[in-house]
């Protein structure tokens, strides 16, 4: 008899590695980048099941919502996607594919391997509350830093646009 | 699921972002290999956060996994926003053309 955790896991982790699949060896970028979504999608479903609620949620609210609409813009701005074999060209992609495998089995060798120090893990339990208490108490140096990276990067993509403007 | 399970498609996805990071030649195409590896690195804070807790808070990892998201926001602006401008400059983005500041 399975568990429904278990089914879900599967369910997501053949979600996340058949479409990642296709986010590296697509062809055509903009499939690339739309197959980028369910790999996102993905995630923050493992996140669910590893009792991160507020963690998906940000997940896919900036990852999925943010970073990959900003992606399929920039590829569609830059790139000829008309014309991918023009656009989106890849080379040794049978070297890279084997250098590839050869890393994963040494990877996977080693996390079998090792002994982690396992403990069971708590009951699940909603983690909002405890997240803002963390980054306002303990965390509170780091976010500050945080949100000047996010100010001075905002700042910094504008005025890398605005120049290439005034010539 | 056990740990091991997580730490496996983490090490995949990672494995896939290397591959796009490596072979691709378009610039978008390497930053969704950068995307590939900062998921995979947040997801493996996020499963040990849950198997391997610390003693004094069980979020540690979590909070990590939010640090991760909100830096990966950042790179992706700002790189877009120069590939922007390189499109402008020399009219293509391939990673291999790109060799003005080559001696």
């Amino acid at each position: 008899m399975i568990e429904l955790s278990q089914l879900f896991f599967y369910l997501f982790a053949a979600m996340v590695l058949g479409v990642g699949l296709i986010v590296a060896f697509s062809k055509n970028l903009l499939r690339s980048a739309f197959a980028l979504f369910f790999v996102l999608f993905g995630v923050a479903g493992l996140y669910v099941l590893l009792g991160g609620d507020f963690i998906a949620i940000v997940q896919i609210l900036v990852y999925a919502g943010g970073v990959n609409v900003l992606l399929i813009f920039g590829t569609m701005l830059t790139a000829d996607v008309s014309n991918p074999a023009k656009s989106n060209l890849s080379f040794q992609g049978i070297l890279t594919a084997l250098a590839a495998i050869g890393f994963f089995i040494v990877v996977y060798g080693i996390i079998s391997s090792t002994n982690w120090g396992v403990i069971t893990p708590a009951p699940m339990e909603s983690t909002t509350r405890n997240l803002g208490i963390l980054l306002l108490q303990d965390y509170v140096l780091p976010f500050e830093v945080i949100s000047f990276l996010l100010l001075s990067a905002m700042i910094g993509a504008l005025v890398l646009v605005i120049k290439g403007d005034q010539k | 699921m056990s740990l091991e399970g997580y730490l496996a498609v983490s090490a995949a996805l990672f494995t896939l972002g290397i591959v796009m990071y490596v072979s691709r030649k378009n610039s978008i195409a390497i930053l969704m290999g950068v995307e590939l590896i900062l998921n995979a690195a947040a997801l493996n804070f996020v499963a040990f956060s849950r198997f391997t807790p610390s003693k004094v808070s069980q979020l540690d990892g979590q909070v990590f996994a939010i640090f991760i998201i909100l830096m990966a926001a950042a790179e992706a602006v700002v790189a877009l926003a120069i590939a922007l401008s390189v499109y402008k400059e020399f009219k293509q983005i391939g990673a291999d053309k790109l060799s003005t500041l080559k001696g």
